[in-house]
């Protein structure tokens, strides 16, 4: 046993060659079905180990067998055939498809059911989907994947940045991510620290009737995730591994080290003509006279540096991931262990995150009336984010801003900056901010299910399951001695913050399937379920460090203790639900859900409520006037109605709870405590209804598959944080007001279009529309601004308009000389910006702002194409999105203003007397007035059509197999990111910078996507 | 099977049984890391806590509230013509000092949801403190120092806004107080002095070294409220400048306080709370809670600190100090302003400005060694009371000799003649003018006398229609500052200031 476990490791690393087994009979055969050979089939010796998968041709060898062995032939879709081999060596086989086995079987909440039978909008995406693009995050995996699911990969960053909304934004206050449940442990999270690798199948719930099971935390809708469990039969060793190189490929066009020195040129000439009396006061120097500096200049005063800092702060990326599985079991039991270790690198410099995960999963059946079984689940994430302090001057945000006449390091070693040269604000270097400033987090996730099964009676079953889920950050935070604008000031600042979450359920319920005779047949499920978190925060840091050494690591020796910090937090819910399918003749589908759920966070009047939806389908394939028709093999059209709420507002909202400061008195700390939130007993649940009409229609044996789905959604009572008078000492309350609505429509569509013994070419389209309005909000209608804010509200939620709206001025273009007179009405000059004077009051301020863009698209969907030539497959996955619109605020300190820190290059198109017809103002120096606020310059259409994955893949066939004794070897390559089509200037139209809900497309310095390639292989024995 | 059935019916009613007990408690809330309304007030350290909040409620004046450079103080020195600023990008700024401004304005939302913050706690200490059981005369104090607070804030919200809400006890959700309406200025006026009448007679100590309320802080502000009630908009009559000059003497007649000999010290960090200082917002480096207005202040990007960033928000205008008398030694280098200081690497180098900085409030150890100011910002100092006493004390008794005293107190420190009785009243108006400058003196100065000092003619002229050095004239409008849109959004009964 060891020494086959040596052998086993070894052959992991290095593929060695197994020795072949004695044999004794060999025997091969074809493997056909009604319309010819089956490629794909497995063939397992009954009892042994031996097992082999026949060819694209349909045929097999298998050695070793035993003269009255039993071979067993199975293949997906198809009846299992066994067939005792008779000491013959030739056996042909002809495979029965399987009406009931081909049935997709979709996980449910609470359960699985066939996909014929689902009455409301499921939408799956299998281990296949999610793992062909290999990436290390499960929501990234998800893009594209499912018709009305948009993932918005928002950051390039290791761990991403990803924001998913299921149907659109339901919710202004109460959060719009949709809900996790995986391994049945609801709410699960964080998401993006899963394995993709470990996940099963991925079923989207996305209608009232699918997601009411879930009642109050279903609103967003719900992500079911299942993860592999273990095997029957024979143990399985799986290794799957890919590595992979990436790097920045579009890169952002800032002035070079002429363009900088010309442009601070041309501030300075234009110095006198906006600021006459500091010209005068001798306030501007020439820059010609700084040209003199023998560190940055020659004695020509030409610069001796030209550093591109994209180049300097970013690097080849390499990833790499491996998976090693081990699974077995037999009739009664089965086992599982996976494990996986994944190191990735960011393009960013000293950006990184590591993964090491371990998920070991049993289920056995103890007695013939008891099933226990469960998931263990333990991951530990360390990443490195160098993207924090957004606003501030990241990074992200140095790589463009930093002088390219500045050098990442003297001769002599120390770090060059903006500081080295006059007037120019003293950001950092971005090579020493991301190698002198740290922001470990680690966190540490426990995820587990157990569960009882007991059959009581015929086809009575009662599951009774505890859930938990613990997660363990801590986040470590350096920044050091010399870093200005950051810690310089405070001689180095660093702290330790730990989170602990504690989240567990307990949930029973019984289920009940009878079939009374063909014509009827009802399903039924009814259970409770209690549910609690607890949250424990505690934070110290300190600053004035004598040495960087210590980093995080001692804050004790800090000369400058901060205020350290705690805090705790708890919510529970207890919940009740059922659902009850009914199926006439198969032709008329019925379903009813309802949850009562009861949620602390809520007031004391509305602690409870219930959520009920109800679907229908109609099977129209099964009747008699379609039944054996040749063209259309499936016709369901169904609908649903149902509500469904949300509950996740911060929690002691209904309480009249106090808040906490601190004063100076005689020079000592005085901690005080205030008003804090102003409470409201009548807090009650946010609700969405939900009306669904969708239609599944497959045509030519499945050739040809359609579904598409329309649906209504409105919220009423939203949650919001609603403005109060704030004379009250009160800026706001959480309040049921105001309401929003959302319709969308959504196609996929999947063909076969050519199918040969050798070839094979599958297409699969999805598109989604949705739309967004916002129908009230609150007593007044008045608008609410819900951030980010930055130098304005960039963000209005309006009446009438969709939310993730845009709020600025017009830009119009800058002033002309011709137009002097009316520039000087602003106190403006030619060569200023010119804004619309929208109320045409004589001045141009924030009463002129209007709706300028939008972030969320018009619609968005993917294209896949797969091509399979005998062993060899490419598929290349196209993703799209329209009407999305970014809202670019670097334009702010990027082009909007100069000699200050480094420009984008199209401040060299700056307004002059002989180049008017522009809409960036005439270059001058900072000092002297600029105009700079949110306008229509900064909106830019993100519309875009993403290469976002190709892969070339080869699977070995029999002969390999069999000679290394495994079952099966796959290597690809794929190119990831490899063409993006956008008029999006920035780097990336899918950013947001922000957490905000509605900052989808708000970015300021985002961290960009890698182009990459990956190189991976899958092997299994 | 039969026993199975037991068995499971037994698994069954086990969960129902859980069920029905384990709800009960379930789903109550209880908020671990907060006290609320009702389970606070219980003990006297209660009352101090809550009072706490209000000092800590004072500090938005002089903390930073916006990206560029801005403090809420600047709203008020920009609007009066004489101040300038190096942050191109500071848009609330600029929008006062060209008189741009308007409702959506960040600058006076600040001001009016803090002050009102600490009114609200104030409300709930002087509401709730009496049910607390403790030391009749701590309570008593207590009350004091929170009618204090209270009435401090209404005295600024009644002079940045005029007309204000007048709240006087707790609200919540379903008060109607919610949605108040604006009450007029003399009734908000007689709650001030009534507020600071209930905390002179507190039983509080004459001067406090620790920076809480102390019965000399009262006056002074009282001292003040009465000499804006005499002028606009009240008018109250003149009566109020004989109060005014009664109050003030009873500050000055105490002794506590009392003018530094060295303008350095009105930036020493070792003289917080004391001397001439009467009530201040207090920092502190130890407890990481700093004052940004050394950093904020100081010339742009010159590299003579060991800040990262030498900001230059505000610094006054070139006609601003050539208003000065000739020999005012707040003029020379280093008193109130400064025009060179070394280079922080090289401090053989003296870097000369492009121009004239204020170092009233420049903290040396912040600048040259820790780059973190703990120095206190004033919002009351005895020269205000002696410069109070001298206007309101000419208007109701003459150029007596008490009055002549404080004037001339101020005027020798600054090395100038001493007045004589031929002393006008708008000769005291610029001793007030040069002494307490950049203080957030002057606007209100302006707005109650409706004067300003024209600084190239030397004479004081129409507050509405006066034209700044740099172009801009002040209108009506500027008389007070709009009410935040924000509010009248979200209360739809309040009016908007006119002009705004």
């Amino acid at each position: 046993m060891k020494q086959n476990f040596l052998k086993t490791m070894l052959t992991l690393v290095c593929f060695a060659t197994f020795s072949a087994f004695q044999a004794q009979t060999t025997v091969t055969g074809t493997v056909t079905d009604t319309n010819g050979p089956i490629p794909g089939v497995n063939i397992q010796v009954q009892g042994t180990s031996t097992g082999t998968q026949t060819d694209f041709n349909g045929g097999y060898t298998i050695e070793n067998v035993e003269g009255n062995a039993t071979l067993i032939f199975s293949y997906v879709g198809y009846t299992k055939q066994e067939i005792t081999v008779d000491n013959r060596s030739t056996i042909d086989v002809t495979l029965q498809e399987d009406a009931q086995a081909l049935e997709t079987v979709v996980v449910v909440g609470y359960g699985t059911q066939r996909k014929s039978d689902v009455t409301g909008s499921v939408s799956q995406v299998s281990n296949e989907q999610i793992t062909e693009l290999p990436v290390t995050n499960v929501e990234q995996s998800l893009a594209g994947k499912a018709a009305g699911v948009n993932v918005s990969s928002n950051s390039g960053r290791p761990g991403g940045n990803t924001n998913i909304r299921i149907r659109g934004n339901n919710s202004i206050n109460a959060g719009n991510g949709p809900l996790y449940v995986v391994d049945g442990v609801i709410g699960a999270g964080p998401i993006n620290y899963l394995n993709p690798n470990d996940i099963e199948s991925l079923e989207v719930l996305k209608d009232a009737s699918a997601t009411a099971i879930y009642g109050a935390r279903g609103a967003n809708g719900v992500i079911i995730i299942s993860t592999k469990r273990g095997g029957k039969g024979e143990g399985r060793v799986s290794y799957e591994a890919f590595t992979s190189v990436g790097r920045l490929t579009r890169k952002l066009d800032v002035l070079d080290a002429k363009g900088f020195l010309q442009t601070e040129l041309n501030s300075y000439n234009n110095a006198q003509k906006y600021d006459p009396v500091g010209f005068s006061e001798g306030k501007y120097e020439n820059p010609l006279t700084f040209r003199n500096n023998s560190q940055l200049f020659d004695s020509e005063g030409n610069p001796l540096y030209d550093t591109d800092w994209q180049e300097e702060a970013t690097r080849t990326a390499i990833t790499q991931s491996h998976n090693l599985s081990f699974t077995g079991g037999n009739s009664d039991q089965s086992y599982g262990l996976f494990l996986n270790y994944t190191n990735q690198e960011g393009i960013i410099l000293e950006s990184s995150l590591k993964r090491y995960s371990a998920r070991f999963v049993m289920d056995n059946q103890v007695k013939d009336w008891l099933k226990v079984g469960g998931s263990i689940t333990f991951n530990h994430v360390e990443e490195n984010r160098v993207d924090g302090g957004q606003g501030g001057l990241t990074p992200l945000r140095m790589m463009i801003e930093t002088l390219p006449i500045v050098p990442v390091t003297y001769p002599d070693g120390t770090y060059g900056t903006n500081a080295n040269y006059p007037n120019m604000e003293g950001g950092e270097n971005p090579v020493n901010l991301l190698r002198n400033k740290t922001n470990l987090i680690k966190t540490q996730t426990f995820l587990g299910n157990v569960y009882a099964d007991f059959d009581l009676a015929e086809g009575l079953k009662l599951r009774s399951s505890i859930g938990t889920n613990i997660v363990n950050t801590q986040d470590n935070f350096y920044s050091g001695r010399t870093l200005r604008q950051q810690s310089a000031d405070y001689e180095g600042e660093a702290s330790v913050a730990n989170t602990r979450e504690n989240y567990w359920q307990f949930e029973n319920y019984l289920t009940y399937k009878k079939e009374f005779n063909e014509n009827h047949s009802i399903e039924a499920l009814g259970g409770l379920s209690w549910q609690q978190y607890d949250y424990a925060y505690s934070y110290a840091g300190a600053r004035g460090f004598s040495d960087d050494f210590y980093e995080y690591r001692n804050l004790g020796v800090g000369s400058n203790p901060l205020t350290p910090d705690s805090d705790t937090q708890k919510w529970a819910l207890n919940s009740y639900f059922g659902r009850f399918n009914y199926n006439l003749m198969s032709k008329y589908l019925f379903t009813v859900t309802g949850r009562l759920d009861g949620s602390s966070r809520f007031g004391q009047a509305n602690k409870r409520a219930f959520f009920p939806s109800a679907a229908f389908a109609w099977r129209v394939s099964e009747e008699d006037f379609l039944k054996d028709n040749k063209t259309i093999s499936n016709l369901k059209f169904r609908t649903s109605y149902g509500e469904t709420g949300n509950t996740e507002i911060g929690v002691y909202q209904s309480l009249a709870s106090l808040s906490t400061s601190v004063a100076i008195l005689g020079g000592q700390r005085a901690p005080g405590v205030g008003i804090g939130t102003l409470a409201n007993p009548d807090l009650k649940w946010e609700k969405t209804a939900q009306f669904d009409a969708g239609v599944e229609f497959d045509m030519f044996n499945k050739r040809i598959g359609i579904e598409a789905d329309v649906y209504y959604k409105k919220t009423t009572d939203l949650l919001l944080q609603a403005p109060v008078p704030s004379s009250s000492g009160y800026t706001s309350i959480y309040k049921n007001v105001g309401s929003l609505e959302n319709k969308g429509l959504e196609i996929s569509l999947n063909t076969t279009n050519i199918q040969t013994e050798d070839f094979m070419w599958t297409t699969s389209f999805n598109i989604s529309l949705n739309k967004n309005e916002i129908l009230a909000l609150g007593e007044a209608d008045d608008d609410i601004f819900p951030g980010p804010f930055f130098l304005s509200n960039t963000n209005i939620l309006r009446v009438g308009e969709s939310v993730g709206s845009f709020y600025g001025l017009i830009r119009e273009g800058t002033w002309g000389s011709d137009e002097a007179a009316e520039a000087a009405q602003y106190n403006l000059l030619p060569g200023d910006i010119k804004h619309t004077d929208v109320n045409g009051d004589g001045e141009i301020n924030s009463a002129d702002r209007v709706i300028i863009g939008n972030g969320n698209a018009d619609g968005f969907g993917a294209l896949f194409n797969t091509f399979t030539y005998k062993n060899f497959d490419l598929t290349l996955d196209l993703q799209f999105s329209f009407g999305n619109d970014i809202l670019n605020l670097s334009r702010h300190s990027g082009e909007d203003r100069t000699g200050q820190a480094n420009s984008y290059a199209t401040v060299l198109n700056g307004w002059t007397p002989d180049n008017q017809d522009t809409n960036i103002a005439q270059n001058r120096p900072s000092k002297a007035y600029y105009t700079t606020t949110i306008d229509s310059r900064m909106v830019e259409d993100g519309s875009f059509i993403r290469g976002r994955n190709l892969i070339v893949g080869y699977n070995f066939g029999g002969d390999i197999l069999e000679k290394y004794n495994l079952s099966r070897l796959r290597v690809y390559a794929s190119l990831q990111n490899f063409f993006l089509s956008t008029d999006y200037t920035g780097y990336d139209p899918e950013v947001s910078t922000y957490d905000d809900s509605f900052s989808q497309g708000i970015s300021f310095f985002d961290y960009p996507k890698s182009e990459s390639l990956t190189l991976g292989v899958n092997l299994t024995f | 099977m039969k026993m199975l059935y037991n068995k499971s019916l037994l698994i069954v009613l086990v969960f129902a049984l859980f069920g029905l007990n384990g709800c009960k408690d379930f789903l109550e809330e209880d908020n671990e890391s907060n006290f609320t309304q009702d389970n606070y007030f219980k003990t006297p350290e209660h009352a101090e806590s809550i009072l706490n909040s209000m000092y800590e409620g004072l500090r938005f004046v002089s903390d930073g509230a916006g990206t560029y450079g801005e403090s809420p103080f600047m709203m008020l020195e920009f609007p009066t013509g004489t101040a300038n600023t190096e942050v191109g990008q500071s848009i609330y700024n600029r929008n006062y000092r060209n008189l741009t401004a308007n409702a959506d304005d960040n600058y006076v939302n600040v001001w009016w949801t803090q002050s009102f913050e600490s009114i609200a706690n104030a409300n709930l200490a002087i509401a709730r403190i009496p049910e607390i059981e403790m030391n009749d005369s701590d309570k008593k104090r207590y009350i004091g120092e929170a009618k204090f607070m209270r009435a401090f804030h209404y005295f600024n919200l009644v002079r940045i806004f005029g007309e204000v809400p007048l709240l006087l006890e707790p609200v919540d959700a379903n008060s109607e107080l919610l949605y108040p309406q604006r009450s007029p200025v003399a009734d908000v006026y007689a709650a001030i002095v009534q507020d600071l009448k209930d905390a002179e007679g507190a039983g509080l100590p004459f001067s406090d070294d620790t920076g809480r309320v102390a019965e000399g802080a009262v006056k002074s502000l009282l001292a003040s409220v009465y000499l804006t009630m005499a002028g606009y908009p009240l008018q109250a009559g003149d009566e109020y400048y004989a109060m005014a000059a009664d109050k003030a003497k009873e500050v000055i007649d105490n002794g506590a306080y009392y003018l530094f000999d060295d303008y350095d010290l009105l930036h020493d960090r070792d003289v917080k709370n004391t001397g001439e200082f009467i009530f201040q917002n207090n920092y502190s480096t130890g407890a990481s809670i700093t004052n940004p207005v050394t950093q904020l202040l100081l010339p742009r990007a010159l590299g003579i600190s060991q800040f990262s960033d030498e900001i230059g928000s505000i610094f006054p205008t070139r006609e601003f100090i050539n208003a000065h008398e000739e020999g005012d030694k707040r003029l020379e280098e280093q008193e109130f302003y400064y025009t060179q200081y070394p280079s922080i690497d090289d401090p053989n180098t003296i870097v000369e400005f492009p121009g004239i900085y204020i170092y009233k409030f420049f903290d040396e150890d912040a600048v040259l060694l820790s780059a973190q100011s703990d120095l206190n910002w004033t919002f009351l100092r005895y020269a205000e009371v002696l410069l109070t006493y001298a206007e309101a004390g000419l208007e109701a008794y003459g150029a007596t000799p008490e009055v002549l005293s404080a004037v001339n107190a101020i005027r020798e420190r600054a090395d100038l003649a001493p007045y004589g009785s031929e002393i006008t009243a708008q000769d005291i108006w610029k001793e007030r003018f040069y002494e307490l400058s950049f203080e957030n003196k002057y606007w209100f100065d302006m707005a109650r006398r409706r004067q300003v000092l024209n600084t190239e003619t030397g004479n004081w002229e129409d507050f509405v229609g006066h034209q700044f050095t740099y172009g801009p004239t002040l209108t009506e409008k500027y008389l007070l500052f709009p009410v935040p849109q924000r509010e009248i959004d979200n209360n739809t009964i309040l009016t908007q200031n006119p002009g705004w």
